[in-house]
């Protein structure tokens, strides 16, 4: 594009959103909630995935010993498991280590234990974890079937049930996100109507004196994208600072919920919000003009 | 310039404005189209500049095949001709000068050409002096004058008009018709549809005369033929 044309296309722009800066100042808003709340599915569904695929890896069986067992069995014990099919690893997690790691685990609220005292209540135990996620049942079985063992637990049904509530949350935020955009669409669009239709003349002219479509494009298409960037710009600081109220909360009453720490994450939530933004408002006003184009 | 084949048009509505039109115009003639309101002569105008599609035939101006040219060619068919209208469809909220430059500004003409092309044109249609004035300052003649300026601005090969004399007095008809001879001198060939019967049987040009859409005269100095 001529440098003249890139002056023309700016000035219209500038011009135009000085003219209606109201309307232009009503859609930015309304940009922002409606990509906010996108932004909020956004991060709900990404966290949602994080925490499945986390689960996923994290499918392991727990193996408690009974309490009579002898520290020479237990290495007997352990023998047994790795000779089985389909074994990957096997970690020996004592009494003391954990009971360390509970404490750990509860951090601040360390505090909580003290109503058990001097006395540890953990038993001796494996962590096994087994070459595939769909070996677990059967493997989990023949371990508890060995001697000296209390149980053999895998948590297959809360897995399952996190699994099911993840795919729900991922069709439902999609769902909700594509409705969004829609509606980001539609306003974006609606404000550059307003504006093609107050220059409608000028168009007409345009036409008639052998301007290209996309040279009458230009003006309208970053009139949308700049909607769409300002109501992005608006929605990104909103949601890095909703993020962060929200990650404070939930490290300071649920410490091993497993969030997306908020850098670089965020950073890139903003500029997908960002990118969409523009796209859309692109998309929005291509849409206004068509009409005027084809006429 | 023009060949227009064996021309219709039929408007969606079912209305049938032109029928097997055949037509050639030369390069640097002056050629009027004439007839009734409602013969076809807007629709005749219209085809030249793509505005309307032919409904058949085969129609060629200045160099382009305006039926099977694609949408995306349409602004440089356009680049080479002149239009102008009966309402003048200027921008009242640009000067004359600004009017005028327009049009070279959206096809994206050199600036440094620009000033100067202005000037041109604007003494060409005796307005210079009035470059700052907005449209709603001028009078009906002046600004079909602007409208003329801002047709030519670009060199086109061809100007076309549409009544431009419809809602003008005679005395200032005149001044406009004497713009467009001189502009015709100097070698673009233009198209008019009018039905000023005295500027036709005063300017002894060829007349194209279109009823109920058809030609049914095309005389190489011809009269309007008609009582108004
Ligand atoms: N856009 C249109 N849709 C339908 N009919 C039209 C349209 N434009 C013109 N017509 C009809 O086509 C015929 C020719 O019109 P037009 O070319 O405007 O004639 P003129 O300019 O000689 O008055 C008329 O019957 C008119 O009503
Ligand atoms: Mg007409």
């Amino acid at each position: 594009m001529k440098i003249s044309t890139s002056e023309y296309v700016i000035r219209e722009v500038f011009f135009s959103l000085r003219r209606n800066s109201w309307m232009a100042i009503a859609s930015i808003s309304t940009v922002a909630v409606s990509l906010f709340i996108f932004g909020m599915f956004m991060i709900l569904v990404m966290n949602m995935n994080r925490m499945a695929e986390s689960l996923e890896s994290q499918v392991e069986i727990s193996v408690y010993l009974k309490d009579d067992v002898k520290e020479s069995s237990i290495d007997d014990i352990r023998g047994t498991i790795e000779s089985m099919q389909g074994i990957d690893t096997v970690t020996f997690v004592g009494k003391e280590e954990a009971m360390k790691r509970f404490q750990e685990r509860l951090g601040e609220q360390k505090f909580l234990l003290e109503a058990i005292g001097d006395t540890n209540p953990l038993p001796n135990a494996f962590e096994v974890k087994v070459k595939h996620p769909d070996m677990v049942k059967a493997a989990a079985d023949e371990i508890s079937k060995i001697k000296g063992v209390e149980s053999a637990k895998y948590g297959q049904d809360v897995v399952q049930h996190m699994f099911d509530i993840t795919r729900l949350i991922r069709v439902f935020g999609f769902a909700v996100m594509v409705l969004l955009a829609g509606a980001t669409l539609f306003i974006i669009s609606n404000t550059i109507r307003l504006t093609v239709f107050a220059r409608r003349k000028e168009i007409a002219i345009m036409k008639y004196v052998g301007a290209t479509d996309w040279f009458i494009r230009w003006p309208f298409m970053l009139e949308g994208i700049v909607l769409g960037f300002f109501g992005g710009v608006v929605a990104a600081g909103a949601l890095r600072i909703a993020y962060g109220m929200v990650t404070n909360k939930i490290y300071d009453t649920l410490a091993f919920f497993p969030l997306i720490p908020m850098f670089p994450f965020i950073g890139y939530v903003g500029i997908g919000i960002l990118v969409c933004g523009m796209v859309i408002g692109a998309i929005g006003s291509t849409i206004s003009l068509k009409r005027f184009l084809n006429a | 310039m023009i060949q227009m084949k064996d021309i219709s048009k039929t408007y969606e509505n079912g209305t049938v404005a032109l029928e097997r039109v055949n037509v050639e115009i030369g390069k640097g003639e002056f050629v009027f189209i004439v007839g009734a309101s409602g013969a076809g002569k807007s629709t005749f105008i219209r085809l030249l500049f793509r505005e309307v599609l032919p409904s058949s035939g085969t129609l060629i101006v200045n160099g382009h095949d305006v039926v099977n040219m694609p949408k995306s060619e349409v602004p440089y068919l356009r680049r080479g001709l002149g239009v102008v209208f009966q309402d003048y469809r200027l921008l009242p909220d640009k000067t004359v000068a600004e009017n005028v430059a327009f049009a070279m500004q959206v096809i994206e003409a050199p600036r440094r050409r620009m000033q100067h092309s202005v000037n041109a044109v604007l003494d060409i249609v005796g307005l210079r002096d009035k470059y700052k004035n907005f449209p709603s300052q001028l009078s009906g003649g002046e600004q079909q004058r602007v409208a003329i300026a801002r047709a030519i601005v670009n060199n086109p090969a061809l100007v076309i008009a549409d009544e431009p004399t419809g809602n003008l007095d005679p005395e200032t008809s005149w001044e406009i018709m004497d713009i467009f001879k001189r502009i015709n001198a100097s070698g673009t060939t233009i198209v008019m549809a009018t039905h000023d019967k005295y500027i036709v049987d005063t300017m002894k040009r060829r007349v194209i005369a279109i009823e109920d859409g058809k030609i049914v005269r095309d005389e190489a100095q011809g009269v309007y033929g008609y009582e108004n």
